[in-house]
């Protein structure tokens, strides 16, 4: 059954992996199981075939449309059955920057690898990075930046989230941004593309 | 041989007296760098101009695109921009839902074009003139849906899409005839395919929804004797044989997302490249050196009797002194052809 919501899933099938779901639930299995098994295993794969290119952002969307219908229907039993996810992740465009396509795919594709998303949006300030990043005891602060005039801002959220004590790994990407410039503003993380931010967020969470 | 002599030749591939050049530039350049931009058209002009738009009636917009705030485009697209001298990003959908689909207006002005005006501005130039129209039908999509509605459009298929999309390519369609039976040498279509990595879509998914319409545009330009240019940004290789194909003459396009020897393996002598010196890295933080030893590069892969135009676009974050040594690098390439 787990793979039959993998399989679904995959093919973005939002309503049959809800029934699917739903059967898995009926049948008594663990709600763990169905989330790691069955939901968080289909987007590895999503996400694996995306690095890829066996599929692309449409296809990317549907499944984590019908990911999210499915943890949707799990909501109330892991809250029962007190399941964390694997860790938080505050995510936001920096300031003066109104881009978020990338940013979207990276929080789907994380949400979909079973962390807990914090999404501020675009056009975020250093200081609501920082206060969310301590509201929300983040693991993770991602940045999104498609101009070379915003990417600086990078550099000033690391430098903030620092002088506030706040040691939480941040991770960058967007068009201009590069691993050297990672290394530069002492950001811990850099992924090219969506796929890549779920390996580089995995290795951050496990150091 | 005059400028436009010069990019047929490039276009046709029969050895060029010297590269030809293009520079683009965003307003940010030239709010930020005005002297320097004006030394840099000065001393390397542009062998390609593009035709003003002359229309009777003028297309009706909202705002100022490249200014901070609000803009309404001539479709009633809405954009926001937080950035001066540079476009902005749609935040809602003029399209919430398919119900709604009456409510796109193809903005009919861009049909009362000048043909007289235009030719009168074609005679006066002795550069190769573009057409000033821009068919771009998976762009226009993405500022009608908002572009994550839109992917999720091309995932489900519904019918209205379908809809959508003959009505707005049916209007770039009467909007390119009108501009070939002017005197312009090409005319453009653009839509970017490209991630950092790969394709947008599939391929096959480009192949089945996006091609013909392109094919449609090729066609119009083919029937009329202009040359037809295309754009589009990101990593586009799975698709460039298929531009080939159709008979794009020139295609402007982001080399650096891509592997150039390869390109150049596969496609030189084939179509010309339009095109570009990588704005992303080299021309906001690189070396004059650098920028010089990327015109090399491009150069030995993509020249094979012509086939490559010295196009670059001073964006936002790249330094003056990049751009002018990418011109610089094609000038003194341009002796040894």
């Amino acid at each position: 059954m787990v793979k039959d919501i993998q399989e679904a899933l995959l093919k973005g099938k939002k309503e049959d992996v809800e029934k699917l779901v739903d059967r898995a639930l009926s049948s008594k299995m663990p709600t763990a199981r169905i989330l790691n098994e069955g939901l968080i295993a289909g987007m590895e794969r999503v996400g694996i075939m995306f690095k890829n290119n066996e599929v692309f952002i449409p296809e990317v969307l549907v499944a984590a449309r019908a990911m999210n219908a499915g943890l949707v229907k799990l909501e109330p039993f892991l809250v029962r059955d007190k399941i964390q996810p694997k860790g938080s992740v505050v995510i936001g465009t920096v300031k003066g920057d109104l881009h978020d396509i990338g940013k979207n795919l990276v929080a789907m594709m994380l949400r979909g690898a079973g962390y807990r998303i914090i999404d501020l949006g675009i056009d975020v300030s250093a200081e609501k990075f920082v206060s969310a990043a301590r509201e929300n005891k983040a693991d993770i602060v991602a940045l999104s930046a498609l101009l070379t005039t915003t990417m600086i801002q990078m550099k000033n959220i690391v430098e903030t989230l620092h002088s506030q004590g706040l040691k939480i790994p941040v991770i960058i990407g967007g068009a201009p941004v590069t691993r050297e410039y990672a290394d530069e503003i002492k950001a811990e993380g850099y992924a090219a593309d969506a796929a890549s931010a779920v390996e580089e967020v995995g290795k951050l969470i496990a150091r | 041989m005059t400028s436009r002599e010069l990019v047929k030749r490039t276009l046709e591939f029969s050895s060029p007296a010297r590269i030809p050049r293009q520079l683009w530039f965003l307003p940010w350049a030239s709010d930020h760098y005005p002297e320097e931009l004006a030394q840099i058209q000065k001393r390397f002009p542009d062998d390609l101009l593009t035709s003003p738009s002359f229309y009777k009636k003028m297309p009706k917009t909202v705002g100022d695109e490249y200014s901070p705030g609000t803009y309404i485009d001539e479709w009633g697209c809405i954009f926001k921009n937080r950035q001066k001298g540079i476009k902005g990003e749609i935040k809602e959908p003029l399209l919430k839902n398919w119900g709604e689909l009456d409510k796109v207006k193809v903005p009919r002005e861009r049909l009362s074009l000048d043909l007289e005006k235009v030719n009168d501005f074609c005679r006066s130039h002795d550069q190769f003139i573009l057409s000033r129209s821009c068919a771009r039908p998976f762009e226009q999509l993405q500022f009608i849906r908002k572009p994550g509605n839109l992917f999720l459009d091309l995932a489900d298929r519904p019918t209205e899409l379908f809809c959508l999309i003959e009505r707005i390519h049916q209007f770039y369609c009467e909007e390119m005839e009108l501009w070939a039976r002017t005197d312009v040498d090409a005319l453009v279509f653009s839509d970017d395919w490209g991630g950092q990595n790969s394709l947008l879509i599939s391929p096959a998914l480009w192949r089945k929804m996006f091609k013909p319409l392109y094919e449609d545009y090729v066609d119009i330009a083919r029937r009329q004797g202009k040359y037809i240019f295309m754009h589009s940004d990101g990593y586009i290789m799975d698709i460039i044989p298929d531009l080939v194909e159709m008979g794009v003459d020139a295609l402007n396009s982001q080399l650096f997302c891509m592997n150039i020897e390869e390109l150049g393996r596969r496609f030189k002598g084939t179509m010309t490249f339009w095109g570009e010196i990588d704005r992303q890295y080299l021309l906001p933080y690189g070396t004059t050196e650098e920028v010089r030893a990327a015109v090399r590069k491009v150069k030995d892969s993509l020249y094979q009797d012509g086939g490559v135009i010295a196009q670059c676009e001073f964006d936002v974050g790249a330094k003056p002194e990049n751009v002018a040594a990418v011109f610089l690098a094609w000038e003194e390439l341009s002796y040894s052809l």
